[in-house]
């Protein structure tokens, strides 16, 4: 009986408890939980952003690596990690996508595949309406970031997966390009420097799309166009003073000779823009002609000496000193700043002056041919002096924004670019060199170094009537010209994101 | 017997033991409902903020994945047809239907502080024309940051094209706000350890950087600072900061409370 009672009293007294425990604990997590939203919001918030931005420079950096890659003076470049990857010699067809891959090692990415992890959508709504359908295995190649040494680091890189090469169309594009006649076809398109067209002109258009996933499942799609921008300098002249009211003073001197004409062995310029023969010296008016051949008493130029006119030949008559339609980037004061500003940018090398042939890289060869700049600040034109002497031998482009004088014993094969003072003479010293390629002169700049109001450049000024040597002189050599050619890398065209 | 007389005490309990009981009892339910009443008002105003924050933030992501996109196409898929392609990454007025350069912020606005006129295709794939996407710093009380678009015509002046199609985009931005109530705003900021608005003065939604192609790959500089360079067509970063205020004081101290948010767009576009 006692063990009942107190059995009852005990049982009544637990149950209170609990209830009250259990309301307590209620009240406390609702309040706990409240809390937890809050902070948690906020977080996922600030989380969002950042997902969104770290996807955007992924995919971005997916972009840059492929369009570096293009280029074949990158050190990883596809020509040199993956031959064949791209073709070398024809352009990329639209249809025939080429795929980087930068997978992780726990994962597949087969883009090409429709239904996989990460499947190439974008390439049906450009493409397949033109007649295209994604081939059952394009080619791939992996992203450095798979390649030795980056793949050993123990960091991941970039988090892109995935980046699509491929030629554009007129169609895919959904753009008229010039000639604008009107028809949307299908086409490959390309950049001539200026604009898109579809007639061959300049190089190919290339699309690179990059797909970037996020573990959390952010995800952005970008798209570049990219061309290839070899400055594609043309001369139309074995010399060409482009300028008004030049200053010639030729040596009177049988070995000296200007010319125009092909030379033997040389089969790579017989293009359709550019056939030989070429004039000897170009202008770019009537009254220059008359400068070069008799002198212009203005600066106090001498012209051709009599008895040397035959040595002047190329395209029309003895001394072959034509009037020339100058391209686009070599007219005015503003385009041939431009001109200089892009080389500088693309330059192997930019040397401040005054500067000699000790300053010229030692890596220059005939099978290395280099881009060389003099200039220093551009407003102090003493620093883009050149002087070469000691029968000096150069390979590629030089470009001289100050004075360039050379003994007559220098050897150039490529492109000689004086632009900025635009003056040019020789200087004592040994001969028979000869310069094989082409030379423009352009004054662009004053003696202070302000740049001329324009739009036509200054005097150009050729002086090599004053040292007792002579060297053979100018040869064109649209071999050398090609070779010399700087390679810009691939420009970006056009930007955007895909909206997913 | 005995043992009845010993249970019954504990077959209830005392007049004492219950008052201290529902005493206890009704201090710790008096704490916890005091505790929820904070955390109610507090979560409240929180979640106002929060929506503001928000708000912002997906209005900002908009406004870089805009500007990322300006001048899209560029000048080189020039056609017959003026409105496939754009001219410049930010259209300004006046002076752009002739089109007349402008000095950004100076003889042309937009571009300015609270108003920037982007041009881009924003869905090249549907085939559409360039469209000008205008984001504004107005409203009744002007605070309300407004975005619109409207199609690229030749001839036209965005500014006057945009006007008709602005709609709310971000509420309570109070970067311009009036000089007495920025001091408020500065002082509430301040006692939370923060300078929300430097000198006191109205913050910039947008501000400029500029490419100087005059002279070789310089650093984008400020576009006051770029000279003859100092136009829309050289903008290349506009860096954005919005000052968002959530929509009641703060429940617990009667003070504004103010989110500053920052992102930076870059116009990867050429611009020629």
């Amino acid at each position: 009986m006692t063990t009942t009672t107190k059995s009852r009293a005990r049982q009544t007294q637990g149950g209170i408890a609990l209830l009250i425990s259990i309301f307590i604990l209620l009240l406390i997590s609702v309040v706990a939980i409240a809390l937890i939203v809050s902070s948690g919001t906020e977080s996922a918030l600030a989380g969002n952003y950042r997902s969104s931005t770290g996807v955007y420079y992924a995919a971005m950096s997916g972009l840059e690596e492929v369009r570096s890659r293009l280029w074949p003076k990158d050190p990883n470049a596809f020509s040199i990690t993956d031959p064949g990857f791209l073709p070398s010699a024809t352009p990329l067809p639209a249809c025939s996508p080429v795929y980087v891959i930068n997978h992780l090692d726990s994962e597949t990415v087969t883009p090409w595949i429709a239904g996989s992890t990460y499947a190439d959508n974008e390439f049906g709504p450009e493409f397949l309406t033109t007649g295209c359908s994604m081939p059952s295995s394009p080619p791939t190649a992996r992203s450095i970031w798979r390649r030795s040494p980056l793949r050993n680091l123990s960091f991941p890189g970039p988090l892109y997966k995935w980046v699509r090469i491929n030629g554009v169309t007129e169609r895919s594009l959904n753009l008229d390009a010039y000639p604008y006649d009107g028809t949307i076809n299908n086409g490959l398109v390309y950049y001539d420097g200026v604009r898109l067209n579809d007639q061959t002109n300049g190089s190919q258009v290339l699309e690179l799309t990059a797909l970037a996933v996020l573990p959390n499942g952010s995800q952005k799609l970008l798209q570049y166009l990219v061309a290839s921008t070899t400055l594609n300098l043309v001369f139309p002249a074995a010399m060409t003073l482009d300028g008004y009211s030049d200053a010639y003073s030729g040596p009177n001197h049988n070995f000296f000779q200007i010319s125009g004409n092909q030379d033997s062995g040389d089969s790579a310029c017989g293009g359709p823009s550019m056939p030989y023969p070429v004039p000897a010296v170009g202008v770019p008016d009537n009254p220059d002609i008359n400068y070069v051949i008799n002198g212009n008493p203005g600066p106090g130029s001498t012209g051709i000496p009599g008895g040397q006119l035959g040595n002047y030949t190329g395209t029309g008559s003895t001394p072959s000193v034509v009037r020339v339609n100058l391209p686009p980037n070599l007219q005015t004061v503003q385009s041939l700043n431009q001109l200089v500003q892009t080389i500088v940018q693309n330059a192997d090398t930019v040397i401040g002056g005054p500067a000699d042939q000790t300053s010229i890289p030692s890596a220059m060869s005939s099978s290395n041919p280099m881009t060389v700049v003099i200039q220093g600040n551009p407003a102090i034109p003493s620093q883009g002096n050149l002087t070469l002497s000691g029968g000096f031998t150069g390979y590629g482009l030089l470009l001289v924004t100050g004075t360039f004088l050379y003994t007559p014993d220098l050897n150039w094969n490529g492109i000689i670019l004086v632009i900025g003072q635009g003056n040019v003479g020789t200087t004592s010293g040994g001969g028979g060199g000869s310069v094989n390629g082409a030379i423009l002169i352009a004054q662009i700049r004053d003696s202070s170094g302000n740049l001329l109001a324009g739009p036509n450049p200054g005097r150009a000024t050729f002086n090599d009537a004053t040292t007792s040597t002579v060297g053979r002189g100018y040869y064109y050599n649209c071999s050398w010209i090609q070779a010399a050619q700087p390679a810009a890398g691939y420009k970006v065209l056009s930007f955007h994101e895909i909206a997913q | 017997m005995t043992c009845i007389r010993q249970t019954s005490p504990e077959a209830g309990f005392t007049l004492i033991e219950l008052l201290a009981a529902l005493g206890i009892f009704l201090l710790i339910t008096g704490a916890a409902f005091s505790l929820l009443t904070s955390s109610q008002q507090r979560y409240q105003t929180d979640s106002q903020l929060l929506t503001s924050f928000q708000e912002a933030r997906l209005g900002l992501d908009q406004m870089v994945r805009d500007i990322n996109d300006a001048g899209y196409p560029p000048p080189s898929f020039v056609s017959t047809d003026v409105t496939t392609f754009t001219r410049s990454p930010f259209g300004w007025s006046p002076g752009y239907t002739v089109p007349t350069p402008c000095t950004v912020d100076i003889t042309c606005n937009p571009p300015g502080d609270f108003d920037l006129i982007i041009e881009t295709n924003p869905n090249p794939q549907d085939g559409g024309p360039v469209q000008w996407i205008r984001y504004q710093l107005g409203g009744p009380n002007g605070t309300t940051l407004l975005r619109g678009m409207a199609p690229k015509q030749w001839g036209h002046d965005p500014a006057i094209d945009t006007a008709t199609n602005l709609g709310t985009f971000v509420e309570n931005v109070v970067n311009n706000s009036p000089n007495l109530q920025i001091g408020q705003f500065q002082l509430s900021a301040t006692s939370a350890g923060a300078v929300v608005f430097p000198s006191g003065n109205p913050v910039p939604i947008f501000q400029y950087t500029c490419d100087t192609p005059i002279t070789a790959q310089p650093p984008p500089t400020l576009c006051s600072a770029a000279g003859a360079d100092n136009s829309p067509a050289n903008i290349r970063d506009v860096a954005i900061t919005l000052i968002v205020a959530s929509p009641l004081p703060d429940a617990t101290t009667g003070q504004p409370r103010l989110v500053k948010l920052t992102a930076r767009g870059r116009r990867v576009n050429p611009n020629q």
